[in-house]
This record gives C-alpha cells, structure tokens and sequence, in this order.
C-alpha cells in the first residue's frame, strides 16, 4: 500500500520538538506506525534536536543538584511498574478494528451526525482539552463544503475519500490549513471512518456544528 | 563523590554513546558523572528555552538524567545519537511535566521512550551515525537566518509569532520563511541519501 498524502514537516518538526497538541500527535502518530517513510523524517528531526542540545549554551545549576540526584539514583525504584496494555472496557463496539498507537485513549461510543454521517469523542489520557474524534461516512456520502479555522489533521482508518484535491486511502493524513476549502465525498463502496483532530481554540462542538449545520440545512 | 567538575572538552558523540553503555552496563558512576556535566546544563538551557521557569526547568533537568540513568539500556545507538537519545527524554519529560501541571491528578502517564520498536537491523547501526552526521552538517551550512528559524520553530512555545517579532517581519511572511527554512534543511538531508 503506498501512502501519498503525510503530514508537513512542520508538524513533523513540532512532534519532534514536543510542540505539537496532543490531539494532532495523536493523529500523526497513528500515521507513522504505518508510514516508513515519515518514521524516518520524524528521526531525522530529532536529530536536529539533539543537534541543538548540543549546540545549547550551558546553563548554571545549583550547586548540590549533581549530589541531590546522585542520592535518587538508588533509592527510588529502578522500574516503573508495568502499564495495563490496553484497557478494552473503556472501548466500545465501534465495529472498527482500532490502531494500538490509540491504546490509552477513551473512545466514546458513536453518536449521529447527520444523514449517514456519525461521530465519537476520543479522550486522551492527562490531556482533557483535546479536540479528537472518530468520523465515519457511509459510502457515497457527500460531505458539506467548508473551510478551516486552524490546523485538521485527519487519518484515514478505513474506507477512502476523495475531494478537490485528491483521493485519501488507508494510511494516507489529509493535513488542511485556513487555506483549504473543500467539499469530501466518501467515495467507494465502504464506509469510511477516520482519526480527526482540531487545533486551535474552537470548541469540538463548533467544529462539529460546522460540519453538521449545512448538512441539516441552517 | 559527589562533586561535579565542569567539563573542559566536550565529549565526541562516539564517546557519549559509550559512557551511556557504561550506565546501562554496569551503573557506573563515574560516567553517569561525566554524562551530567555534559548534559544537565544542555538540557536545563533547552527547558529554559522552552518556556519554564527557572525552579522547574531544575527540577524537570533532575527528572532527565534519573531517567538516563534508568533507561540507559533503552539507548540503542543503531536508532540514535547520544544527544538525540537525551533530547527525546527531555522533551517527553517536558510534555509530562505541563500534563500534570494542568491535570488535578497528578498521575504518572506513559513515556513513549520506554516502547520499545522492531530491532533495527545491522544496517541501521551505521544509517543511525551517519543520519546524525548528515543532520550536524545540515545545520552547520544552513545560513544564519534559516538556522535562526529552524531553532525558534524548534524551541519556541509560538514558533510564527515569535519569529515575525524576533525578524521583524509580519506573521504570514514568518510562516512562509518557516516552510522555506524546512524545505531547504529536507534538501540538504535528501541530498545525501
Ligand atoms: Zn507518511
């Protein structure tokens, strides 16, 4: 399967760097356990990362800090504990086989959007303001045109889209700015369903609404 | 012991890789010592950078070279540099220390740096080194303005507002000269691959 569409390398260097929202590295990170090729971009970032570490000026530190984290190294425990893999309760029949890379996160069960059209919330762990969901199409369904506010990523999990600028498979990350404005079609046999996340300061229900108001026609 | 000197010659990036496998060998101090002379006050300087404030940035530095200390075995040479390795630490750690600032729970969350990947194979041992070479030259040739974004959208909390403030120039010209900087450093990479 080759994937044509991956994330900018800004958003690649804002991963590496830690700067990027925990809803859109979630959605990129969904992308890079199926893509080599960014896999090996995102290194070559933290790279550069390390390269400026080195390049940093020293800063002074206290005195006893050496001594003080000496004293740690021993006596707090050397493992941590191990983690629950996944906890499958918090998951809901979705009838979607779910990448691992969501392990973590709390998935809500899918709720109506509009005509064919349904959503659910995804909560990320220690990160409650982000906005992440789960978007599925049925085949055939015609997506209202729209603009954006600020950044969406989107990661196709199953089925295809296509719009204006292209067709989006498995695999691919449609990554679309304030610039774009397009009108999706969920094109195929297939329902289509996807990783979505929002940046910017729009609550998830405004971007829902925005999605849905054409759609139910005010 | 416990007294640290200040270095006089930084270490090279092959020596770095080996007192790390000293730690995950045999918990030695004394390259744990040398390992926190090099990269505690790095590290320190970039959380700085990044927006905390000084008693945190301590704090977090602390909590890094604890977990160079413990994870020292993750370390695998054939995936990164020594810098790289301790830059993805800080900046998880960085990450976890903002969550929990922000979260009433205060709950420890998973370190991407403990998951483990596919072993690399045995060409991955010299793509690693020489990635990591290709990248120092990249930003060594880079010309100052563009090294000059590409360490703002690295380090700073609003990458375009602070470079448009920082050049003076508007922040839709900010936003392209990132994408510019970004395509010149992804030539030079491609080049040699
Ligand atoms: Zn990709």
């Amino acid at each position: 399967m080759t994937i044509r569409h991956h994330p900018s390398d800004e958003s690649l260097v804002r991963l590496a760097a830690g700067a990027l929202g925990a809803g859109p590295a979630l959605v990129v990170s969904v992308h890079l356990q199926g893509c080599a090729v960014c896999r090996d971009r995102l290194a070559r970032f933290e790279a550069v990362g390390g390269a400026l570490l080195e390049e940093m000026s020293p800063a002074a530190l206290a005195p006893d800090l050496f001594g003080r984290t000496l004293e740690r190294l021993d006596v707090d425990p050397p493992e941590p504990a191990p983690r629950p893999v996944a906890n499958v309760k918090r998951w809901p029949a979705l009838g979607i086989e779910l990448p691992s890379a969501m392990r973590g996160c709390e998935i809500g069960p899918w709720r109506w959007l509009g005509p064919g059209f349904r959503w659910s919330k995804v909560k990320i762990e220690g990160s409650p303001d982000a906005k992440v969901m789960l978007l599925k199409g049925k085949a055939g369904l015609h997506l209202p045109g729209h603009g954006h506010t600020g950044l969406e990523f989107n990661q196709i999990l199953s089925g295809s889209l296509s719009d204006e600028r292209g067709h989006y498979f498995p695999g691919d990350l449609d990554e679309a700015d304030d610039e774009v404005d397009h009108r999706p079609v969920v094109a195929g046999q297939t329902d289509c369903v996807c990783l979505a996340a929002v940046e910017g300061d729009t609550r998830l229900h405004g971007i829902l609404g925005r999605l849905l108001r054409p759609l139910v026609g005010f | 012991m416990n007294e640290v000197r200040q270095e006089e010659t930084p270490p090279s990036p092959e020596e770095l890789i080996l007192l790390l496998e000293a730690v995950a060998r045999g918990q030695d101090h004394k390259a744990f010592a040398q390992l926190f002379a090099h990269f505690a006050p790095r590290v320190k300087s970039f959380l700085r950078r990044s927006g905390l404030a000084d008693g945190v940035a301590e704090e977090v530095t602390q909590e890094v070279m604890i977990a160079v200390w413990r994870k020292a075995s993750y370390f695998d040479p054939r995936r990164a540099g020594a810098a790289t390795w301790v830059f993805t630490i800080a900046r998880n750690q960085r990450i976890d220390r903002l969550r929990r600032l922000r979260s009433a729970a205060g709950e420890e969350l998973p370190d991407p740096s403990e998951q483990p990947d596919a072993p690399p194979s045995g060409e991955d041992i010299a793509l690693a080194a020489e990635r990591e070479e290709q990248v120092r030259k990249a930003l060594a040739t880079l010309p100052a303005e563009q090294a000059a974004i590409l360490k703002l959208s690295f380090f700073a909390d609003k990458p375009h507002a602070e470079i448009a403030r920082e050049l003076g120039i508007p922040l839709g010209t900010a936003k392209s000269r990132v994408r510019l900087a970004l395509a010149r450093l992804r030539a030079m990479l491609d080049r040699d691959l």
